[in-house]
């Protein structure tokens, strides 16, 4: 091994997020032995309704997780296969495709058939363990693909398990009183998305034959809400240079804020996590020994390249301190949450999905991010197959240039098929980004 | 065909090529607004209930070259062109935009096109994707009203009750030709070619409704006159290419390996004409409900709705007209299309009806390799009619 490979700098990652992998797993074990215990298991898409789920008391499959799973651990192949032969075409939303391809799958073991492609072995690997859907709940913000998945599973599965749809508007922001949080559209909206709900639990009642437990609901927002807290805490000291926690740790604190219980493990968990920030920031620990620059990454996560791209940033002293993906998503707001009476605030943070703006919000909250991290270049993942994050991109980098003076970059890939990821081009584009930020440095 | 429905189609067929060229004359000539509206739903009865001129922007033949700085390559033809377009400033006759359809390609597409506009309003008025909801109809009311109340702001007057059934009235009758014209070729009657047909429904996204109506009534008349038997050729249906045109070529070519094309389910065809907005009543909850009809008269994969399907709604029309075969045109990354094909193809396989997928491309495509799986195909059907000597090579 040379020397050279031996120096290459590695982030310092913090060590609560470990916690993550375990809490995972739970859950996705739990979900995988929910038919030997009987309990109900919804599949669903889009927003984070799993504290309606948990307060119903069934069991929750959140499809894009379940694809972002095996892309980290470079499983999603047969899933994919399966969906390529059943007619699916490669430039789908590789999230859909390859949860459509376990849909293929498992509809194929519930008839006790086998895939004229993917062997026995790959089924029981994925769709023997992802239990048969007792009905779909659909809630997707933002992206038209993730609203009609919820309807193609329902067919794959032969029309015969409910299907329940709550609408999600776009937030255009076209009227002179529209922006962030603010405006006639976003209260509309709110209340319309909240009254869906309202009958969305009506639904589950219907399904589960039992009353819903508001009081569950309560408690579960109640730890969402202090975890989502801790979590913006956490952001917040990431503010300076050197920064003691990365984009990257943020990445690996997705899962828990996403589809995990709302309960006090959730929020031991962005304790810790705000926490070790915070004692690092009191120790002068950086998450980047030797932060050079600071970087804004826009675009969904590439979950086949999760600690391949930390390495690679790192490897060029580049520490990604701030995203759209994660800092503009996922309870993000919770002050708008009142556990008291929760339905409104979930309504409201279903509709602050990072896809469901029009680019001029995104250009506010890109702005806002990159000038409060004190960043010196924006990267976009330019998202193969997932337009939703790829729609807003170039608008966004062409205000980055013009209003921060700040450098860009694009390099190509996608959030679960590893065929469209060009290292080459990540590495000869950010090298030259890097080297313009130096030389505009020295400039001044 | 006589000679002057030959010329009348090829004058329609011009504008459909030139739409912003029609409209900048048709501005110049009557001093009122011209209003760019996206596919596939939006009721552009509206616009011209406000005296102004509705156009669905269609995707230009151009190459794109300045548009690849507002979408990626990865987008459909359709969304990429009208990028380009903004970016060249083809799009400045518009004095605005108003469009309904959540497709996320056409969003992207839009908040491209809005970066460009100088302050004139792109506005959005979502129709709810999800038709069968206990909500959807009081959804798509509240939008229509919406709409409603910008259009009245751009067009500096209010949209009367009586001036919007009017415009109901003659879209209609617009529609009504159509399908009578489209009706004569499912029964192979009409000496009608496919891309014709397509200039005779583009035109009318693009036209006054009014004179493409007069026009429309001429081209009728002589089509019935020189209706004749249905031609000893393989009955063709085209299904989906959603919101662009087709190429001509790719039609031509389909027809000229030997097949004649009798139905469609295409926006540039059936699907833009299939349904009539209720004449009767509140005009403006009549075009609200149109949403939700036309959905169940041809079924779109951009929509969801459980009681419906795409799938059952082709079987039905190839058995309506006689059509052996299906051709599915696929814009390239439509991802609507893409998501529900494999259910067309699960239902045509069960039925053992030849059909051939081609996902085409702004750029186009090879022709000849086009026409040899096209004529793949067509040997498929003349084999299933036994058709084939005997002896001939399998």
């Amino acid at each position: 091994m040379s020397l050279d490979v031996v120096s290459k700098p590695k982030p310092n990652r913090l060590q609560s997020t470990r916690a993550a992998g375990a809490m995972v797993k739970e859950y996705w074990d739990r979900l995988f032995t929910a038919p030997d215990r009987g309990a109900q298991v919804v599949w669903y898409n889009g927003s984070a309704l799993n504290p309606i789920f948990q307060a119903a008391g069934i069991e929750w499959c959140h499809g894009e997780a379940f694809s972002a799973r095996l892309a980290a651990q470079h499983l999603e192949g047969p899933a994919q296969l399966a969906g390529e032969e059943y007619g699916y075409v490669g430039e789908l939303c590789s999230y859909a495709r390859t949860h459509l391809g376990c849909a293929v799958l498992t509809q194929r073991g519930k008839e006790s058939e086998q895939s004229g492609v993917v062997g026995m072995v790959d089924q029981e690997v994925l769709a023997s363990k992802l239990p048969s859907p007792d009905f779909f709940v659909n809630a997707y913000a933002g992206c038209s693909t993730g609203q009609q998945w919820d309807e193609i599973s329902f067919r794959v599965f032969g029309k015969d398990v409910p299907l329940f749809k709550v609408s999600l508007p776009m937030l255009w922001a076209a009227k002179p009183d529209a922006g962030y949080l603010r405006g006639r559209e976003w209260d509309n909206a709110s209340r319309y998305v909240a009254r869906q709900l309202h009958d969305l639990i009506g639904f589950l009642e219907q399904m589960t034959g039992r009353p819903f437990d508001w009081d569950k609901l309560r408690e579960s927002m109640g730890y969402i809400k202090r975890a989502a807290e801790l979590r913006r805490e956490g952001m917040e000291l990431c503010k300076g240079a050197p920064t003691p926690a990365t984009y990257w740790d943020w990445i690996a604190s997705i899962a828990p804020i996403n589809f995990l219980p709302g309960d006090q493990a959730l929020v031991d968990y962005f304790q810790g996590v705000r926490d070790e920030i915070a004692q690092r920031l009191q120790d002068g620990t950086a998450a980047l020994p030797g932060e050079r620059y600071r970087l804004y990454f826009d675009g969904i996560m590439n979950w086949n390249r999760l600690g391949w791209l930390a390495n690679k940033f790192a490897e060029h002293d580049a520490a990604v301190v701030v995203g759209r993906y994660t800092h503009n998503a996922f309870w993000q707001e919770p002050h708008l949450i009142d556990p008291d009476d929760p339905i409104l605030g979930m309504a409201q943070h279903y509709l602050l999905c990072p896809t469901n703006h029009g680019s001029h919000v995104l250009e506010e909250l890109m702005l806002r991010d990159c000038a409060d991290y004190g960043v010196d270049g924006a990267v976009f993942h330019a998202t193969r197959t997932c337009r939703a994050f790829a729609n807003p991109q170039h608008v966004l980098a062409t205000a980055a240039q013009r209003e921060l003076g700040i450098q860009t970059m694009f390099f190509e890939g996608d959030v679960a098929d590893d065929s469209y990821y060009k290292d080459e081009v990540l590495e000869s584009r950010l090298e030259a980004m890097l080297e313009a930020i130096d030389v505009r440095r020295m400039a001044a | 065909m006589l000679e002057r429905t030959t010329e009348a189609i090829a004058g329609l067929e011009a504008i459909a090529d030139d739409p912003q060229g029609y409209a900048q004359r048709w501005k110049d000539e009557h001093d009122r607004k011209v209003i760019g509206s996206f596919p596939m739903n939006f009721p552009a009865e509206l616009v011209h209930a406000a005296g102004m001129l509705p156009v669905v922007v269609q995707e230009s033949r151009e190459a794109i070259t300045e548009g690849r700085n507002l979408m990626f390559e990865f987008y459909c033809g359709y969304t990429r062109s009208l990028a380009d377009q903004a970016a060249k400033g083809q799009l400045d006759v518009f004095d605005g935009f108003l469009f309904v359809d959540h497709c996320i390609q056409l969003l992207g597409a839009a908040d491209g096109v809005r970066s460009r506009l100088d302050g004139r309003p792109m506005l959005y008025a979502q129709l709810v994707p999800s038709m069968d909801e206990p909500w959807t109809g009081e959804q798509v009311r509240e939008q229509v009203g919406d709409m409603r109340e910008q259009l009245e702001a751009i067009a500096g007057r209010p949209i009367a009750d009586d001036d919007l059934a009017a415009s109901i009235a003659l879209f209609n009758r617009n529609r009504a030709l159509l399908r009578e014209i489209h009706a004569l070729r499912r029964g192979g009657r009409a000496p009608l070619t496919a891309s014709q047909m397509q200039a005779l429904v583009k035109s009318s996204m693009v036209m006054d409704k009014a004179r493409h109506t007069e026009v429309l009534e001429a081209i009728r008349d002589d089509l019935v006159d020189a209706a004749g038997a249905a031609p000893e050729r393989i009955r063709v249906h085209l299904s989906g290419h959603f919101c662009q045109a087709p190429q001509p070529a790719l039609l031509d070519a389909i027809e000229e390996c030997g097949a004649v094309v009798v139905d469609d389910d295409l926006y540039h065809g059936f699907r833009y004409i299939s349904t009539d907005v209720a004449a009767e009543g509140d005009p403006f909850a009549a075009l609200a409900a149109w949403y939700q009809d036309r959905n169940v008269t041809v079924p779109c994969p951009t929509r969801v709705q459980r009681d419906v399907d795409w799938d059952d709604y082709l079987v039905d029309a190839l058995a309506a007209s006689g059509a052996e075969a299906v051709i599915v045109l696929m814009a390239k990354f439509c991802e609507p299309h893409m998501l529900y094909y494999p259910e067309l193809r699960k239902a045509l396989d069960a039925r053992a009806v030849p059909h051939l997928l081609v996902e085409t491309e702004h750029e186009g495509l090879p022709l000849e390799a086009f026409r040899t799986r096209v004529e793949t195909l067509l040997e498929r059907v003349r084999r299933d009619r036994d058709l084939v000597p005997a002896g001939a090579p399998a």
